[in-house]
């Protein structure tokens, strides 16, 4: 055991994890946090702050991890390059650790330009390969970036990254995983993944390499709430794979029940990643519909959540 | 240098396209064929007429050497050179004058003797009367003009055109003495001519020594010519007439014995059908006129048939042409003697200048061939302050050789009478452009050469009215707008090149490349589109034909022209090539609104950005260019950049407020100019509701910077 | 080559309002190939500002001049006295050349007319393109020759990001996505391999994180 988080000991324990995902407030409102934290609290192994999320400013990703902690929740907060050099980084990856939170998914970021500061600098001194790798070093070898050793208590992450499947070049992106891996990943958590068969082709190819048996890989799932996202999700966002298929079946069903059966398909796409070898569990994104994710996980067959 | 001598050298640029090198007057015939695409008809009569004092009867039977060498026949056809002098003769206000920047120096004493007045004559008179010399020109005839009166058939040369020359060599003071044969060259040096020319011509023709060669009816070219050319009656119905020769002298025999009513007309020669010696359009309309042609035929004998002639006894040959020796490589072939049915038969086998009254103490010597011997640099006889030119000493040429020659007697006797060594005064020879590379001509649109209108064959059999007749307006802007414009491309300045290369990048013909590190534009396959130098980020590109400061002096006149009404002012820049469409352009301005003054170019692609900018500036209250439409361009993609730089500038105009609107791209397909005229129409009426440019005109900025 | 971008005229404006006597001051060389600064387009802005004048009924007086290089004393020097008669002078140079004439001129106001905007090439007439960001320390040889430190939105030195798709950037769909270029590149060179392992932390120091650059060649001083 690296850190004995929740998320750590369920996955070293063989069984097949559930994350969640936590939006937070483009506001400085506790409230709303804690509406959310409610609605997935009991149903999931850790729940992700996201940092930023698609470049808009929100409340930071260790603040409300601190308040998860507070009600119980077991938080992994979302650490991007975008908006902080490797200082920034280490010193908030410091705190972040005095504060008790254990689990940590590098990322490189949504480039700016897509957010609400699209004008802004990006920083990106580092890329999140090396994020990992540093995060790692941090906790394994207590040496800072510049190698500078780490005196007394080093911050140690389970260290999370995230791959995406479906971006180009496909051949590439298992070698990008396990070089990922490499770094220090000890979990990853995957995009939203639609098209079922490519992912296991993915997956197929990462098992080859052996890449499941050093890390866990958390497959990224995520219910449709409507026609209209999911034709967003399929034209405008870049690394998506949206088939047609998923749309028919929506389309298929009377407008208003159109997210019942997004729920259940989002369950259904749960049910096949159980059975992919070198899947160990799943990442629920419910994005501002959290109160799908105690329903789909239900379906899923994956409550209640063990305790270990 | 005097000013006169100035006016009288041939053109400057170096090299010469082949037309005016080729020309033996360096005529610099791109200049007037350009001006005519432009427009400017009486630019183009202008220069056609400096180097020559009597394009008038150029334009109509010059040998045009010019258009055998015209660089356009690699691509399709030669430009139609000689009916585009004609088309600026006849455009020509006589009004202006015969010569209208030519000037006259103050009077001098000497006096210089012309003997004959063909155009070697006239033209060495014309010169030295400029120069201020006291000319006289001795004529044998009765009328003026040497060949061009007494040998040229009507048909081709209509006798008013010579008059059209003669008349202001006489206002210029050139005494003219006709009916005299001089007789004695040494006699007229010691009447008080300082100098004489002997441009005597070539007016005796030859007969084989054939048997019944001298018979009643067995003529000579030159007399048979001559007689008709000086009015004689002379009537051939019922006669089958056999003329004996293939050259252009025999053509114009045998098509003025069909005028003369001959019942036939044939030729026969030792050529064959394709090495006859004439130009090939005079044979074929020979043919047109119902002549036979008998080729690749020796003559043994004129035969008679009861006292009467009755024809020549021929034999078929393999004519190879002349030995070095001067020999004819021929084979005869056996068992082919025939007789050619004819009861009047004309020798026109060549004719040779009449020496006889040359000093028989030789001092004036001749060459072995029978002609004047001279230096072929200063035309010098063998006697001191004696010169001679023309076919009296080539013994056949052009009329436009003869010309030539006439400014060279002239310079040589101005020299002469100075105290000058003549050598020193002569232009070197001029180089010529290269051929056009075979990737370039690729790139070259293809244009039909414009046909001259002709009386056809059956009407002009029964008459001496001209043949050929002169391009309309149409026409001529059409033929003239085929010119390459050879060797007046684009120049690079290479202190100011930078190498960017966007010259070799938007060249359509693939023409720029890279020389020691700067852009280099090879001058002989430059097809002076002007899309470079339009482009040149670093200005280091002009053309030769004209300037970013001649365009903008252009655009000022513009705008003043188009202001002088109270209606806002609209400039338009158009391509010649399309926007016009085959109209006559000032037709189609006519129909303009007439607060539109348009200035012509020859592709839109030469309208530079900086000139739609510079219309606003200077006060136009809007400005358009017509253009081909895309696909049409005369070079390729003229019109795509146009389009482009309008875009470009629009932004520009919105951007300062001015309303991108008033700035408009017109593309003009062929055969719709009513489509530019709507255009145009349409952007007035639009003009009108946006009001004046907010540029106050005359502008500030006009005046001060 | 430095590639530049001429400002939006009412920028130009703008800054050139309280001036009377205006040089246009363009320059020879990389502005001039990027169709930004050169005499032609001193002749179009002087042209443009002129026609600004006029409709705004100020009296500013427009000149125009160009040099070989705005970023060389010696060239600025050579066109001294146009500099002194004008109140303000734009320079359509990069960014250095701007700096030159207010280094060589302190009395002098010199405004920028451009915006210096990459180092790169045209890859088609028209079309220039950034290649290079001058960080200081190429790592060209190690990446195929594609430069994913000027070429990929978020500098990535490990791979494409989650957004490469179809060989574009998802910044731009037009930009080719560095990474994807390197990876083909690696590819055909059979250096593949290169791929797995770690690029570490870039040292930006030698960017212009480390401060103001300089390069000083002893051998070469006068």
């Amino acid at each position: 055991m690296k850190v004995s988080s929740n998320l750590e000991r369920i996955l070293t324990s063989g069984q097949f994890a559930a994350t969640g995902e936590l939006g937070p407030p483009k506001s400085a409102e506790a409230e709303v946090i804690h509406r959310k934290a409610a609605l997935l609290k009991g149903y999931v192994d850790a729940v992700n702050i996201t940092d930023n999320q698609t470049a808009i400013v929100r409340m930071s990703s260790i603040s409300v991890a601190t308040m998860l902690l507070g009600i119980g929740i077991e938080p992994t907060i979302q650490m991007t390059c975008r908006d902080r050099n490797r200082l920034a980084i280490q010193a908030d990856l410091l705190g972040a650790s005095a504060l008790g939170i254990k689990n940590l998914l590098c990322l490189t970021g949504d480039h700016q330009k897509f957010g609400n500061h699209p004008t802004a600098r990006g920083v990106y001194d580092l890329d999140s390969i090396q994020l990992v790798a540093m995060v790692k070093a941090l906790r394994d070898e207590k040496k800072f970036a510049n190698g500078e050793a780490i005196d007394t208590v080093e911050p140690r992450f389970f260290i999370g990254a995230a791959e995406n499947p479906f971006a180009d070049p496909f051949d590439y992106r298992p070698y990008r995983l396990a070089k990922k891996v490499a770094a220090g990943a000890d979990f990853v958590q995957t995009q939203l993944i639609y098209n079922v068969p490519k992912f296991k082709e993915f997956m197929k190819r990462v098992v080859d390499l052996g890449v499941h048996e050093k890390c866990s890989i958390l497959a990224g799932v995520g219910p449709i709430k409507s026609i209209g996202m999911a034709r967003y999700m399929q034209n405008s966002v870049p690394g998506m794979d949206v088939p047609e298929d998923i749309i028919a079946r929506l389309k298929g069903v009377p407008k208003e029940q159109v997210r019942k059966e997004g729920i259940k398909q989002c369950a259904d796409i749960i049910r096949e990643m159980r059975e992919i070898p070198g899947v160990h569990g799943v990442h629920v994104m419910a994005i501002e519909w959290e109160e799908a994710v105690a329903e789909i996980l239900e379906l899923s067959g994956l409550l209640p959540r063990p305790r270990v | 240098m005097t000013s006169e001598k100035r006016d009288l050298a041939p053109p400057t640029v170096e090299p010469l396209p082949p037309c005016a090198a080729t020309c033996p007057a360096h005529t610099d015939v791109r200049g007037y064929v350009q001006a005519i695409a432009r427009g400017d008809f009486e630019e183009a009569y202008r220069i056609a007429r400096e180097p020559n004092p009597i394009p008038y009867i150029c334009g109509k039977v010059c040998a045009h050497p010019c258009e055998d060498q015209c660089r356009r026949k690699d691509v399709d056809e030669p430009i139609a050179i000689c009916a585009l002098k004609r088309f600026a003769t006849e455009k020509h206000d006589p009004r202006l004058g015969h010569a209208p920047r030519l000037t006259q120096a103050e009077p001098r004493e000497e006096k210089v003797a012309i003997v004959g007045s063909g155009p070697g004559g006239l033209t060495a008179a014309h010169d030295l009367a400029r120069m201020g010399y006291k000319v006289t020109v001795f004529e044998a005839y009765p009328r003026l003009g040497g060949t061009m009166q007494v040998g040229i058939p009507l048909y081709r040369l209509p006798r008013e055109t010579i008059d059209l020359e003669i008349a202001p060599l006489k206002e210029l003071g050139i005494e003219f003495v006709t009916n005299v044969r001089i007789a004695d060259v040494d006699g007229l040096l010691s009447d008080g001519y300082r100098s004489v020319f002997i441009a005597v011509g070539s007016h005796v023709g030859a007969k084989l020594r054939l048997p019944n060669a001298e018979l009643p009816d067995v003529w000579l070219n030159t007399e048979f010519l001559r007689r008709v050319a000086l009015g004689e009656k002379i009537d051939l119905s019922h006669r089958n007439v056999l003329v004996l020769g293939g050259g252009n002298v025999a053509i114009d025999v045998a098509r003025t014995a069909v005028r003369l009513g001959a019942a036939q007309v044939s030729m026969s020669f030792l050529e064959s059908d394709e090495t006859m010696p004439a130009h090939p359009w005079e044979i074929e309309e020979a043919k047109e006129e119902g002549i036979l042609m008998y080729p690749s035929r020796t003559f043994k004998e004129c035969v008679l048939d009861e006292g009467k002639l009755a024809g020549v006894k021929c034999i078929k040959v393999d004519f190879r042409g002349f030995k070095p020796d001067g020999a004819l490589d021929i084979d005869e072939f056996v068992d082919t003697e025939h007789i050619l049915a004819a009861d009047l038969i004309i020798f026109s086998i060549g004719q040779g200048p009449d020496l006889s009254f040359l000093p028989k103490d030789g001092s004036i010597a001749q060459t072995k061939r029978r002609a004047i011997q001279v230096d072929p640099v200063t035309l010098a006889t063998t006697k001191p302050g004696v010169f001679a030119g023309g076919d009296a000493v080539t013994r056949v040429g052009f009329i436009i050789d003869a010309v030539a020659a006439g400014h060279r007697a002239a310079r040589s006797i101005d020299a002469y009478l100075r105290g000058v060594d003549p050598r020193t005064v002569q232009p070197d020879e001029s180089e010529k452009l290269g051929a056009i590379q075979e990737k370039t001509i690729s790139h070259i649109r293809k244009l039909e050469r414009e046909p001259l209108p002709k009386t056809d064959a059956a009407t002009r059999r029964a008459t001496f009215d001209e043949v050929e007749h002169g391009y309309t307006e149409t026409q001529a802007v059409r033929a003239a707008l085929r010119c390459l414009t050879c060797g007046a491309g684009a120049t690079v300045d290479t202190d100011k090149c930078i190498a960017c290369l966007t010259c070799v990048r938007v060249c359509p013909f693939e023409v720029p490349g890279l020389e020691r590190g700067t852009a280099n534009v090879p001058v002989e396959q430059c097809q002076a589109c002007g899309l470079c130098a339009t482009e040149c980020p670093a200005k280091a590109i002009t053309m030769k034909l004209y300037s970013d400061d001649d365009m903008i002096q252009d655009i000022k006149r513009a705008i003043k022209r188009a202001k002088s009404d109270s209606e806002p002012a609209i400039v338009g820049f158009a391509c010649r090539y399309c926007a016009y469409s085959g109209e006559e352009p000032k037709v189609v301005q006519a129909r303009f609104p007439k607060n539109v003054k348009v200035i012509d170019v020859l592709c839109s692609g030469k309208v530079d950005s900086l000139y739609l900018l510079k219309a606003f500036e200077y006060g136009a209250d809007a400005v358009f260019v017509a253009g081909c439409i895309v696909g049409e361009c005369h070079n390729d993609k003229g019109n795509v950049h146009a389009g482009q730089r309008v875009a470009y500038v629009k932004k520009i105009l919105d951007e300062l407020g001015l309303n991108g609107a008033r700035l408009e791209m017109f593309n003009t397909a062929p055969g719709e100019c009513t489509s530019v005229v709507e255009d145009v129409i349409r952007l007035a009426a639009k003009v009108k509701e946006l009001g004046s440019s907010p540029v106050p005109y005359p502008s500030r900025a006009g005046r001060s910077n | 080559m430095i590639k530049a971008k001429q400002k939006p005229i009412a920028e130009i404006k703008t800054l050139i309002a309280p001036y009377r006597n205006i040089l246009i001051l363009g320059c020879g060389t990389c502005v001039t190939i990027s169709f930004a600064g050169g005499e032609k387009e001193v002749g179009m802005l002087a042209s443009s500002l002129r026609i600004a004048a006029a409709m705004d009924k100020n009296a500013q007086l427009f000149t125009e001049a160009t040099v070989q290089r705005q970023c060389e004393w010696e060239f600025i020097d050579a066109i001294a006295d146009q500099i002194q008669k004008a109140d303000a002078v734009i320079s359509l140079a990069c960014g250095i050349g701007v700096q030159a004439l207010a280094e060589r001129y302190p009395d002098k106001v010199i405004l920028p007319g451009v915006n210096t905007t990459f180092l790169g090439m045209a890859i088609e007439h028209g079309v220039m393109v950034e290649r290079c960001r001058a960080c200081g320390d190429c790592i060209l040889g190690l990446t195929g020759g594609v430069c994913p430190i000027a070429r990929c939105a978020k500098n990535l030195l490990n791979g494409p990001c989650g957004g490469s798709q179809r060989g574009k950037c998802e910044v731009n769909p037009e930009t080719d996505c560095a990474w994807q270029l390197i990876y083909d590149r690696l590819g055909k060179l059979g250096q593949l391999d290169r791929l797995s392992s770690l690029m570490t932390y870039k040292d930006w120091s030698k960017d212009y994180d480390g401060g103001p650059r300089k390069i000083v060649r002893e051998d070469l001083k006068l």
